[in-house]
């Protein structure tokens, strides 16, 4: 059904969906292996939703596929009743290391540069677009530092650049692929905080994670993912003895101790194809 | 102001030189930004030698009339890169590798042509190595007009020329049209190219891209302080190169490139300097 991802030239009429995401039988493959399978859920605006499973449990190339840069082999997405590769209002925070931090600009000009799908070609920001960037970092904590290099910041100032990025975008689905991975407990902490005070602007999160607890504590419902569909719900639900090992398989391993279950699952580690991520 | 700076100015030849120098290493720098950080510089490079049977074929059917040849290379330059474009497209084959495989193909196609011609060896050559000097007028008005057309184009593209050299991802879900804009940008290098050949020749060009943009890079941390200071540093050295050329008789593609490579290891030399002094403990 590579079909829907076709340029039809026009937006479609689009249902109004109290769902941000829907998938349905979603079948995706790379380099001829299959990497999701017959994928069906329905995520409701304004969830945070933690997406957990081992490497090459393919959330990435889940990612790839909502954000509209891979076409999946069959099956149907929709954001927010659109078509992936039609649907404006999705900003994609990549992890900090795809980005090329010696490049020549500033914290606002990266933020900026959320502000052209708005604008379309051919136009320049104007005051409005200006006001959205100086909001965006306002909401991320990095007012002071819209001038600096993006060289000279911290790791956790880079990714709440990339978020504030994202809020410019004026996205109500935001993508968030290992957006703590090597940060300082102070920085996580923050970058929670400025997730969790996203919920009021009703904006849903999807956030990519190898931290099992984390994804119980933080989040509202848990997409537990190995390939296909383990489990989608709240923390009580998913995070069972059951599903856990379905998704870890061998690798998983849980160990009563006195303060209760723990489960140690593969984090880390050897690197599948498909958490290579971003193909393109 | 001495007379040696004015002296040359009396002749025709030596201001239409300059103009023409000026011109191709601004279009070339601002380009080339763009080639720098993206790493493209392989690109660069091949789609310069590409264009080969585009001269060839060009010199074969107007028996080197220069207007003629620069549309025929111009038009081999935007064949090579749509092609390498098309090839690497699903990923199965790497761009470094497309670019490869059409660079030699297409430089073996205009050897193979010009072997076949007798009296080719004193025209092609100055496309080769570039004959500044010998523009003619119409060829400065050309140089003037397509210079302006690519200013234009990179004024008006900067915003979607930063997102896409930034993360072409990023550009891909802001639902710009990432790949119409890639081949915007590698048509405008082939532009920048072939309207560089005749001041440093084909195998040249690729310093006029890569050597002025990369000395800004090292000075300024802004993209566009970046572009200003590279067309800044081409012109300078498309004047230093001519004059060197005048008066001590260096061919004068080569003097203009010598320019630019010493204003680059100048700067290096300079930041490495700076940066040592500013480790040293200070006791």
């Amino acid at each position: 059904m590579k079909s829907q991802f076709a340029k039809s030239g026009r937006i479609p009429p689009h249902p109004d969906s109290r769902f941000a995401l829907e998938l349905r039988n979603l079948n995706v493959r790379f380099n001829g292996l299959t990497v999701l399978e017959d994928l069906s859920i329905q995520v409701e605006s304004g969830l945070r939703v933690a997406v957990v499973g081992p490497n090459g449990a393919g959330k990435s190339t889940l990612f790839n596929v909502l954000a509209g840069l891979l076409a999946p082999a069959s099956g149907e997405v929709h954001i927010h009743g659109h078509l992936p590769a039609e649907y404006l209002c999705l900003a994609y925070v990549p992890q900090s290391s795809h980005v090329d931090w010696n490049f020549p600009v500033s914290v606002q000009d990266v933020v900026m540069m959320g502000r052209a799908g708005q604008l379309g070609l051919l136009r320049w920001p104007g005051s409005k677009d200006a006001a959205q960037v100086k909001q965006s970092l306002d909401q991320v904590q990095l007012s002071k530092f819209a001038r600096r290099q993006i060289s000279e910041l911290s790791g956790g100032q880079k990714q709440r650049m990339l978020l504030a990025r994202a809020l410019a975008q004026e996205a109500n689905l935001l993508l968030l692929d290992e957006p703590l991975a090597g940060l300082d407990l102070p920085s996580q902490e923050q970058i929670l905080s400025i997730l969790a005070g996203l919920k009021a602007q009703g904006i849903t999160v999807l956030f990519a994670t190898h931290d099992l607890e984390l994804a119980g504590d933080h989040f509202d419902r848990i997409l537990l993912l190995n390939r296909k569909l383990i489990a989608y719900g709240a923390q009580k639900e998913v995070l069972t003895v059951e599903n856990l090992s379905l998704a870890y398989g061998g690798h998983m391993q849980v160990v009563e101790t006195k303060e209760g279950k723990v489960w140690l699952g593969d984090i880390g580690g050897h690197h599948d194809h498909d958490e290579e991520g971003r193909h393109g | 102001m001495g007379s040696w700076l004015l002296e040359p100015l009396a002749y025709e030849f030596m201001q239409r030189g300059l103009v023409v120098a000026v011109l191709v290493g601004v279009v070339c720098a601002l380009v080339g930004c763009y080639i720098v950080l993206r790493g493209m510089a392989f690109l660069g490079d091949a789609l310069s030698h590409a264009i080969l049977p585009g001269l060839a074929v060009g010199y074969m059917a107007s028996a080197g009339n220069p207007t003629s040849l620069f549309w025929w290379a111009l038009g081999a330059a935007i064949l090579s890169s749509v092609t390498i474009s098309a090839l690497s497209r699903d990923g199965r084959i790497k761009q470094d590798t497309a670019i490869g495989i059409v660079f030699a193909g297409m430089f073996a196609l205009g050897i193979a042509l010009i072997s076949t011609m007798r009296s080719y060896a004193v025209d092609l050559s100055h496309f080769l190595f570039g004959n500044v000097l010998g523009v003619t007028s119409a060829d400065v008005r050309l140089t003037a007009g397509v210079s302006l057309l690519v200013l234009l184009l990179i004024v008006a593209f900067y915003k979607e020329f930063l997102v896409l050299s930034f993360d072409a991802h990023l550009a891909k879900t802001l639902r710009l049209p990432a790949r119409w804009l890639e081949i915007l940008l590698s048509v405008l290098t082939a532009v920048a190219i072939v309207v560089s050949l005749q001041t440093v020749g084909v195998s040249l060009v690729v310093a006029l891209l890569v050597t002025p943009a990369a000395t800004a890079y090292l000075l300024t941390k802004k993209l566009r302080n970046m572009m200003v200071l590279a067309a800044a540093i081409a012109a300078a050295s498309g004047i230093v190169g001519l004059y060197t050329s005048y008066y001590f008789n260096v061919a004068s593609g080569a003097a203009i490139v010598l320019a630019c490579t010493a204003l680059f290891i100048a700067v290096w030399i300079a930041q490495k300097l700076r940066s040592s002094l500013r480790r040293q403990p200070v006791s």
